[in-house]
């Protein structure tokens, strides 16, 4: 699907992941082309992940979108081997997960990884600044300084003060703030998101997809994040992975998918996605080539969305220019590639 | 019976697989009838004939002297017995100096500080003058003794089975052995499981505790295995992903948040320990159960009150104040009470170093002879008021000729042995199948064998006549309260009082009405066990969705035609289920009643407690006692299931 880069962080290769008793069986049908229902029907297994190979570079943002049911839950715990995938590679920092013992792993997840979950899971018995510095404990930690630590990262997700609170009696984002924070804690280098926003009020989920943007701007760590929520794909992702059936369907940037889906799979969800508002002006333009620029074309900078851009291209038939930081022009849109890619979007 | 009946007719009718069932349910009853007058036309077959008794009881009496006598030599005692033995009454002895260390005042005050904490101020205010109220009756001592072998057996039961529980929950196969080893000890009647003890360790505190552990064991092996397996899934997750070991996330995430769960369990041992108080004192339990029971033997009914008013004080107590840790909020927190506690602590300590720990005797004050004086009252009044043939003796009479004496010749003579047994076998084949039949068959020819059939079967009756009563008032008083959520909260702290108090105490006030004899065990009993019955019937009724009371309501049924025909069959594997809890807890207690003159197979087993030669036939005794309560526990759970909808697909 793509070639593994030197720099990925994560590797996954040739990923199954059966539930029940015919593993091998259940296989072979998959291969042959049969959907879950047929062969839930003649196996009773479940072929939850299908023939996965992905990997994500260091610092990159991987969204696995997939509606309820695709297997991007089952994935993601193959990936962060909190169930073992029935046949496969996973690499993570080098490391061979799937051939690694016990004591390996669990070192691994001490340093190296850390998730946060859908419905937060966090530890109802022990004060937020407990759950926060539970990692540090299980490593051995002295208490005072995992308390500090812990809340220092309550300070970074924007929960100074409440650290001597329950869980239980803060709201589901400062919640999920708190999980967040605890997987902080351990300074991983892979994080795992497991539809960490999806139990959330939409207002509460935008400020949160915002902070989780603006934290990895500072942090760059590795991200594989799981979503059934396309605009929340497209908002977070580097690269997203389209995953229906247990296997992936499409794997690309935003702005590849949105411009060439797959499938009508893919497309149903791109119909209804906010193509002007997702994409910017740098994925739609095309490059200088020595085009002399007429000084009244209007400017835009690169990371301006198509609908900002719209108006100027409205309102005449030249060009807009799109200008990086230091408002140098980098390249030109053209009115009829965003009227292509909206009509695309729009048949 | 015959609301059930009525519940399971009906319930019949609305299944399309009534026809079989039908069909089923009168060949069993023609081949009933057919057995009786088959075994009746001949006269050769009464009573289980003496001379197929096995003589099990020589063998024991035999073992037993062997023990006696071996008992400073044999390395079964020296090795491991009598070092099990002295440190369990090294445990005791030392729990009740510690305990009588402290000053007397602090007790009241301690339990008045906790309730307020956990259950307000009115609750605390109680506390205090309840447990102010055993030292003023003068029961401070025997209290101690009481509370010290309470707290080694709920101590001991939590070494046990919090282990235990966790065994069961990690491991199938050890959860295969341990639930249903666990049904069974629960569904024993804790009498019977003095017996064996007593044969091993002779009379004492130290079996006393062991068969006191046995029979409170269960909840809390059972409740951290449930504690366990709730845990949600993903918190162990989230401990996983951090690279915790799996000790680590038992330690850190499941126990902690099992914990609640760990305390109800704990709860109800101390609940069913407390229960045990008396029965125990048979043994040589001491403490207030010794009063207890020395004090109804001379029938004073006084003093045996009065007991049974500090035992019921300390077993509220000990509820309340359990229940209030397992439903403590962890953010709980109020700065004041925290300050009272270290203030009481440091008096407390102080107070022992002075020395204060005798109860003032000026404070004394005796309820007893008025209590005497009430009972003298009752029983010259109450009796047959007025000559009239009124009053609870006549009744007692009534019952006594025209129910149990009538039944109990129905079953032990004038229904052959045979038919006996034959009506047991198609019982169980009806209600599940050949298995059951034959475990029937086999127990009831056991009963016989061991020489226990007329004592076996006069329990029965009792627990007959019993069972009809606690369902005749019982059910209805559920139908009422499942419709009338007012009437369910005003009843509610009157029925949890009576399942509080241990069973034994509330023979006593039945005693000062009725005398020694069948009736008081059978009247105890009932008040014993209607409020399951009530709260079992409750819960069924309650267990029929809303919807299906409209959808009743919608077709114009009347309120009598939708209890008949849509509510009563849709509860009736419930019904079933209360039935079963009814027995069982009816069963323990006529056998307990059996020391009141109830007779039967209690009255067998406590003779074997306290005579030493007669511990055989109290050996048999207490296998018959199991032996019946086994057949009516299968017996009547089959018949539950059998009254289940078939499940959907």
């Amino acid at each position: 699907m793509d070639t593994a880069s030197e720099t990925a962080q994560v590797r996954v290769e040739g990923v199954w992941k059966v539930f029940g008793r015919k593993p091998g069986e259940a296989r072979e049908m998959a291969e042959a082309g049969a959907t879950r229902e047929e062969i839930q029907t003649a196996t009773g297994s479940v072929v939850a992940v299908r023939d996965v190979t992905f990997h994500v570079d260091a610092g990159e943002t991987f969204v696995v979108m997939g509606l309820s049911g695709s297997g991007k839950s089952t994935l993601i715990r193959c990936v962060s081997h909190l169930v073992a995938p029935t046949e496969g590679r996973v690499e993570l920092c080098g490391t061979e997960l799937t051939r690694a013992d016990h004591a390996t792993l669990r070192n691994l997840r001490r340093q190296k990884m850390a998730m946060v979950f859908q419905h937060f899971g966090l530890f109802p018995h022990r004060k937020v600044v407990d759950n926060v510095a539970y990692g540090l404990e299980v490593q051995g930690m002295d208490r005072q300084d995992r308390q500090d630590r812990a809340r220092e990262l309550l300070d970074t997700v924007g929960l100074e003060g409440w650290g001597d609170h329950y869980p239980q009696q803060l709201s589901g984002g400062m919640q999920q703030r708190v999980g967040l924070a605890r997987a902080l804690a351990v300074d991983p280098e892979v994080l795992f998101f497991d539809e960490p926003f999806s139990a959330l009020d939409p207002l509460i989920r935008r400020d949160m997809q915002d902070e989780l943007i603006d934290l990895q701007m500072k942090l760059q760590r590795t991200l594989v994040f799981i979503t059934h929520d396309f605009a929340e794909a497209l908002k977070l992702a580097d690269r997203i992975a389209i995953m229906n059936d247990g296997a992936f369907v499409q794997v690309g940037t935003p702005v590849e998918i949105l411009t060439s889906p797959a499938d009508d799979y893919v497309r149903a969800f791109t119909q209804d996605a906010p193509v002007a508002k997702v994409l910017q002006a740098c994925s739609l333009m095309r490059p200088l080539d020595g085009t002399d620029i007429d000084p009244g074309w209007p400017q835009v900078s690169s990371t301006t969305p198509l609908e900002t851009a719209l108006p100027h291209l409205l309102g005449s038939t030249s060009p807009v220019v799109v200008c990086d930081e230091d408002s140098t022009p980098v390249g030109l849109l053209h009115g009829d590639d965003v009227a292509g890619v909206i009509s695309e979007n729009r048949p | 019976m015959t609301v059930v009946e009525e519940a399971r007719r009906t319930a019949n009718g609305l299944r399309t697989a009534s026809d079989s069932r039908l069909a089923r349910f009168i060949l069993a009853i023609g081949t009933i009838v057919v057995l009786i007058l088959v075994f009746r036309l001949s006269t050769n077959f009464g009573v289980f004939p003496e001379s197929w008794d096995v003589g099990l009881a020589d063998p024991i009496d035999r073992a037993r002297r062997w023990l006696i006598s071996n008992q400073t030599s044999h390395w079964l005692y020296t090795v491991f017995l009598n070092p099990i033995t002295d440190a369990i009454d090294w445990g005791i002895r030392r729990l009740e100096s510690i305990l009588k260390w402290f000053p007397w005042y602090s007790y009241p005050s301690i339990t008045g500080v906790g309730l307020w904490w956990t259950r307000g101020r009115v609750a605390g205010v109680l506390g205090l003058a309840s447990v102010s109220l055993i030292g003023i009756i003068d029961l401070w001592e025997e209290s101690f003794a009481t509370l010290a072998l309470m707290g080694v057996s709920v101590l001991i039961s939590m070494i046990i089975g919090i282990p235990l529980g966790i065994a069961a929950w990690r491991s199938d196969a050890v959860a295969k052995v341990v639930r249903p080893t666990l049904d069974a000890m629960q569904t024993m009647p804790g009498f019977v499981y003095l017996i064996p003890f007593v044969l091993l360790f002779g009379v004492g505190r130290v079996p006393a505790l062991i068969s006191t552990v046995i029979f409170a064991l269960a909840p809390v092996v059972r409740l951290t295995e449930v504690g366990l397996r709730t845990v949600p899934q993903v918190t162990v997750e989230a401990s996983e992903m951090f690279g915790a070991t799996e000790r680590q996330t038992l330690r850190l995430v499941r126990l902690p948040q099992a914990r609640p769960a760990i305390f109800a369990g704990m709860n109800q041992t101390t609940m069913l320990a407390m229960s045990m108080v008396v029965i125990a004192a048979f043994i040589g339990a001491g403490g207030l159960g010794q009063v207890v029971l020395r004090a109804m033997q001379s029938i004073e009914v006084g003093k045996a009150s009065e007991a049974g008013i500090a035992i019921v004080i300390m077993a509220i107590i000990l509820d309340r104040f359990s229940t209030g840790i397992a439903t403590a909020d962890p953010g709980h927190d109020a700065l004041a009470l925290r300050w009272l506690a270290v203030a009481v602590t440091v008096v407390a300590v102080v107070g022992g170093l002075l020395g204060h720990n005798e109860f003032p005797e000026s404070l004394n004050w005796q309820f007893a002879p008025y209590v005497d004086d009430a009972t003298d009252w009752a029983r010259d009044n109450l009796y047959d008021i007025g000559g009239s043939g009124i009053g609870t003796g006549p009744f007692s009479d009534f019952v006594t000729l025209r129910f149990v004496t009538p039944l109990r010749e129905l079953l032990s003579s004038d229904i052959p042995w045979p038919a006996m047994i034959g009506i047991g076998v198609v019982l169980g084949l009806w209600a599940r199948g050949i298995r059951l039949a034959v475990g029937i068959g086999a127990a009831l020819f056991a009963i016989g064998f061991l020489g226990m059939w007329a004592l076996s079967m006069d329990t029965l009756a009792q627990t007959i006549v019993a069972v009809a009563i606690t369902l005749i008032i019982g059910v209805p008083v559920g139908i009422m309260t499942s419709h009338n959520d007012l009437l369910r909260t005003a009843l509610k702290p009157v029925l949890d009082f009576f399942q509080t108090i241990p069973s034994f105490v509330l023979l006593v006030p039945v005693i000062t009405l009725f005398h020694v004899g069948r009736i008081p065990g059978i009247i105890a009993s009932v008040i014993y066990t209607l409020p399951a019955a009530v709260h079992y019937t409750d819960l069924g009724l309650r267990r029929v969705p809303a919807e299906v009371h409209e959808a009743a309501e919608s077709f114009g049924a009347t309120r009598s035609q939708r209890l008949r025909r849509v509510e009563l069959p849709l509860a009736a594997p419930e019904l079933m289920v209360a039935v079963n809890q009814v027995i069982m807890l009816i069963l323990a207690m006529v056998v307990i009643a059996g020391l009141v003159g109830g007779g039967g197979l209690g009255l067998e087993a406590v003779r074997g407690l306290r005579r030493s030669d007669a511990v055989g036939r109290g050996f048999e005794a207490g296998i018959a006692i199991v032996l019946l309560a086994s057949i009516l526990d299968r017996l009547t759970r089959a018949i539950a299931d059998r009254l289940r909808p078939p499940a959907a697909v």
